[in-house]
């Protein structure tokens, strides 16, 4: 009927992809440079606003840190290296719009992230189709890399890590352990992997609970944990929830000693656990007082740039980028080099893995480094080989 | 991972009770804090709040700002939020609410979801996205109660939440502004002709609620030493959940409907185990929809009366596009791909299909049948899991396992939302989320069948003929053909005698039912065809990503179908598809903005809503 409506409704729908196409050509960039010619452009895919956001919040400052240093090195082959990081809110449906956008701007070399495995596998075949690394640092999920042969991962393996805290569980002389975890496929496959690994050091695994990763409440989840009589909780957690779940163990009066997986592994943690944190025993990649010289790098550049403690998102950020530099500055800023540069690439300093390698069929890294710590007066200590009395 | 809890010797096991019995009463306080001002606003505006999470975070964070920066006591603390988030409540009220008084009422709902985006992006802009810490200077006793104790916050947060229901009751019973409310709440025209100032009523409604609701914000956030900038949602929905077993809209109710949930919950956990804590209290909530629609103390006229017909949904004058304008855009978008092969454009014009496949179906069942569902993302998740399963494990080519899927979504739609239909208004909106939060639950608990968690991988890529579906041209036009096909087939529907059937349910189901409509079977064919459309949808999204898990199609999903199908206009065709361009555009559009867009975003939405509540092409 009105005629002016409809045209209004095509000229919407015009200046509306005319529009996104205006963003498919330009993009934001930004950051610092201070080598000279183009930039090399490192695309990052992950969540800067959602329920996720802490966590793309962390990886910026471990990327910055990172360009830094490589920048101030002369960057790669000569050229500033520099990131575009696209908020996905670790959807699936905005990450294979970014991908889309990434593998068709010829500036992207290569593509890092997403958070998920939810949001980053669901754009794996774009990112494989197109030929453009899919480099995800937070993807322990066991089917990432079979995504195909540009699908790299140096997300420390649960394989590796959960064993490792089988094993510190059983130093420490408990026997009848209790497991908690996030219920995501990172939590779900620690979960199983612990459990097998427990069980082949004689331990017993006498409850598990997996609880959802917006879950603030667990009183009646540490009835049921009490009544299984373990003599040690096991905590398959991030920070934010390992810290509730701790505290909370505290306040209904359990005195049960807390074995915590290195995920948990933040200034955070204390933070919001407070007292409740003394005497959580956790493991680390990395530890401030480790006299590797990676590490020291790290820990001392971050705290005079940001004045506070990195956690282990901060490092596995800051790792993934000087890897990528590494690779780029040997074997070329194209991305089929580069695809082929980190099949090849060697014993890249590290802070997670001391030095990384890949395994070109897995196109993982294995062998992360792990230093076992107890918390004491609200600081991670060096845990001192002495086996808490049994409660 | 089923362990029966129970096994233990008959001391211990009452032991235990007892305390699963207190834990669940300490988790319900919290819910009742959160379900007082939900009903309270429920009561008189009729409205479910979706920005109430919002404020209960402000709440956390202004105290949590107090404590840290000016080292306030705790009741001073108290009083500061309780103050803020009055004026906050009044504010809202007074810009976002009150212009839409009048207009349908589906357009103050959709404000609140504007609202919450809006606010808790400003919070995390503000404060960062990390949690932060709440100190609380509660002295450090605990009072053992079986096996378990209970400390100062317990009795501070069930104080708070009995003390304000009940002075809230006493208020609304006895004094002259209490009758007010009340009369409000009954007929808004008629309190206004006796001289009501209504919206004075509603201003203290707001800013009464709003306080509550900051004050449990504050007191959770000290409660757990834990408060971020998303805790909003999911306090929303268990306010939701707690006000609607007490009774809509019912105060002195919505404390026991708290009690009610926490103890299903704990109870849940103590039979079943933690992953299905959040699947008992939706059984609950849709067992207390079907056999207790007006809950433990709501009138037992409550739910009849609600909606007054007609008014929930927008009437307006639809534009109809001319057929020549409607045939050129549809070309235009086919020939696309011949001028321009921009992977991006494609992509989220592709992401756009389908999710105006999704609108479509629920355009059809809130707009055309007046069955408001908040729970649509589920039907996505059934085509998806469906059609991931015939083709991994039956090795169905996609062209089979795609209609097939769409087919099962649509059975089992029908059949889930079985038990809503005798639900009206907000109730079917209500029971709706709930249905969708138990499919999601149900996937992540049935390991077997879905993987849970874990999910499914190797989902083989679309394929016609034997040949796989990669190039993103291809993929464009198999989306656009699926759309144009189910879009055509609902302009067909709409047009013959079921579309006016439907239409008839959706203005008076009293009316149509005498003239003889089986309103049963005429919402079950609603959410057949609309659950054949999501399902479609679904399935192709599953084929193109290869990987699904429980958290691929999640609620907020569902609130994006819903904003989508309201901004297009209810029940329009084509307005569902202009809706769906616009809102999976939109986002893309603010990227260059990166933190603000989602707060861009918000303010679009609600812009959209106070100038056009009908709908950019209006309701058919």
């Amino acid at each position: 009927m009105s005629y002016p409506h409809s045209l209004k409704l095509m000229s919407l729908a015009r200046s509306l992809i005319l529009a996104i196409s205006l963003v498919a050509l330009g993009g934001a960039t930004a950051f610092a440079q201070t080598a000279g010619g183009e930039p090399v452009t490192i695309g990052v895919s992950g969540p800067l606003t959602g329920q996720n956001a802490q966590y793309g919040a962390q990886w910026k400052k471990g990327f910055d840190l990172a360009l830094d240093e490589v920048n101030a090195k002369g960057g790669v082959n000569g050229r500033p290296l520099q990131y575009v990081f696209e908020d996905s809110q670790a959807d699936p449906r905005q990450t294979v719009a970014i991908a889309q956008k990434f593998v068709s701007d010829p500036k992207i070399v290569v593509e890092v992230g997403d958070f998920s495995s939810t949001a980053s596998m669901a754009a794996s075949p774009i990112y494989q189709r197109a030929g453009l690394v899919q480099f995800g640092f937070t993807n322990s999920h066991p089917n990432f890399t079979k995504g195909g042969d540009f699908i790299w991962s140096n997300s420390v393996s649960q394989a590796d890590e959960q064993p490792r805290l089988a094993k510190y569980a059983a130093d420490l002389g408990f026997k009848r352990l209790a497991v908690l975890y996030l219920n995501t496929d990172w939590g779900r496959q620690s979960q199983k992997i612990f459990t097998e690994a427990a069980k082949a050091d004689g331990l017993d695994v006498v409850a598990s609970e997996g609880y959802q990763p917006d879950e603030k409440d667990f009183r009646s989840t540490l009835v049921r944990v009490r009544d299984a009589k373990p003599d040690a909780i096991v905590l398959i957690s991030y920070y934010a929830d390992g810290a509730l779940i701790t505290r909370q163990i505290r306040t209904v009066g359990l005195t049960t000693p807390i074995v915590a997986s290195g995920s948990i592994y933040s200034p955070k943690f204390i933070e919001l656990a407070g007292d409740a944190a003394n005497g959580v025993f956790t493991e680390t990649n990395f530890f401030p007082g480790e006299n590797r010289p990676e590490v020291q790098t790290f820990v001392t550049k971050f705290r005079a740039k940001y004045n506070e403690e990195p956690d282990d998102f901060n490092a596995i950020a800051y790792d993934t980028i000087i890897l990528l530099a590494a690779v780029m500055d040997e074997h070329g800023v194209d991305r089929t080099a580069i695809r082929n540069g980190l099949a090849h690439i060697k014993d890249v300093p590290s802070v997670i893995y001391g030095k990384a390698t890949f395994d070109p069929e897995t196109r993982r890294v294995a062998g992360a480094r792990a230093v076992y710590l107890v918390i004491k007066n609200g600081q991670y200590t060096l845990w001192d080989g002495k086996k808490p009395s049994a409660t | 991972m089923m362990q029966l809890a129970f096994a233990h010797p008959a001391a211990e096991t009452l032991s235990s009770f007892i305390d699963y019995t207190v834990n669940g009463l300490v988790i319900g306080n919290i819910y009742a804090l959160l379900a007082v001002g939900l009903a309270l606003i429920f009561g008189v505006a009729n409205l479910i709040n979706f920005a109430h999470g919002s404020v209960y975070t402000i709440g956390a964070y202004v105290g949590w700002a107090a404590i840290t920066f000016l080292h306030t006591p705790l009741p001073v603390t108290m009083a500061i939020v309780f103050v803020v988030c009055a004026l906050l409540g009044m504010g809202i009220e007074r810009i976002a609410l009150r212009p839409l008084q009048g207009k349908a009422r589906i357009a103050p709902l959709l404000a609140t979801i504007g609202l919450s985006f809006v606010l808790d992006q400003l919070v995390q802009l503000v404060c960062s996205p990390d949690p932060r810490a709440v100190p609380s200077d509660l002295p450090d006793w605990r009072l053992a109660v079986g096996g378990v104790s209970i400390g100062p916050m317990d009795f501070l947060i069930a104080a708070v939440g009995i003390v304000s229901a009940a002075l809230l009751y006493a208020f609304l019973r006895f004094t002259k502004l209490g009758l007010a409310v009340r009369a409000t709440a009954q007929d808004r025209d008629a309190a206004l002709q006796m001289g009501v100032n209504v919206n004075a009523v509603n201003s203290a409604v707001f800013a009464i609620a709003s306080a509550l609701g900051g004050l449990g914000g504050l007191l959770v956030g000290m409660y757990y030493n834990h408060i971020d900038p998303a805790m909003s949602f999911q306090a929303t929905l268990k306010g939701i959940v707690a006000q609607v077993i007490g009774g809509v809209g019912n105060v002195p109710g919505a404390i026991l409907g708290g009690a009610l949930l926490g103890l299903t919950e704990s109870y849940g956990i103590a039979v079943f185990g933690t992953t299905y804590r959040n699947l008992f209290a939706f059984v609950l909530l849709i067992a207390f929809l079907v056999w207790f629609p007006s809950g433990l103390f709501g009138a037992r006229s409550a739910i009849h009366t609600e909606p007054l017909v007609g008014t929930f949904i927008a009437p307006s004058r639809p534009i109809r596009a001319p057929r020549w304008a409607v045939a050129s855009l549809a070309i235009a978008a086919f020939a696309l791909p011949l001028v321009t092969s921009a992977p991006y454009l494609l992509q989220t014009l592709t992401n756009a299909w389908l999710a105006a496949m999704l609108a479509l179906s629920l355009t059809l069942v809130a707009g055309t049948a007046g069955q408001i569902s908040l729970g649509q993302a589920a039907l996505l998740a059934i085509g998806g899991y469906a059609s991931a399963l015939l083709a991994i494990d039956l090795g169905a080519p996609a062209i089979a396992s795609v209609p097939a899927a769409g087919v099962i979504t649509a059975a089992l739609g029908a059949l889930l939302v079985f038990p809503a239909f005798r639900l009206r208004g907000h109730y079917i909106a209500i029971a709706t989320l709930a249905i969708g939060e138990i499919v999601s639950l149900v996937i992540l608990n049935w390991e077997s069948l879905t993987g849970g968690a874990m999910g499914l991988t190797g989902i083989p890529p679309l394929s016609f003929l034997g040949r796989d579906l990669n190039s993103n041209r291809a993929i464009y036009w198999t989306c656009l053909v699926v759309l144009v096909a189910i879009a055509a087939l609902q302009t067909r529907l709409l047009a013959s005698h079921l579309g006016r059937t439907l239409r008839a349910v959706r203005e008076d189901e009293i009316a149509a039912q005498s003239y003889g409509v089986d309103l049963d079977r005429y919402k079950a064919l609603a959410f057949a065809f609309g659950g054949f459309a999501a399902g479609v949808a679904g399935a192709i999204t599953a084929h193109l990503y290869s990987y699904l898990n429980n958290q691929t199609f999640d609620s907020q999903l569902s609130l994006l179908a819903l904003t989508m199908v309201i901004l297009g206009g209810m029940g329009n065709v084509l307005g569902a598809i202009v809706g769906a361009v616009a809102l999976v555009g939109l986002p893309e559009l603010f990227r260059v903005a990166a933190e603000y867009r989602i707060l861009i975003y918000g303010v679009v939405l609600l812009l959209l809503v106070r100038f056009r509540p009908q709908g950019l092409l209006g309701t058919v």
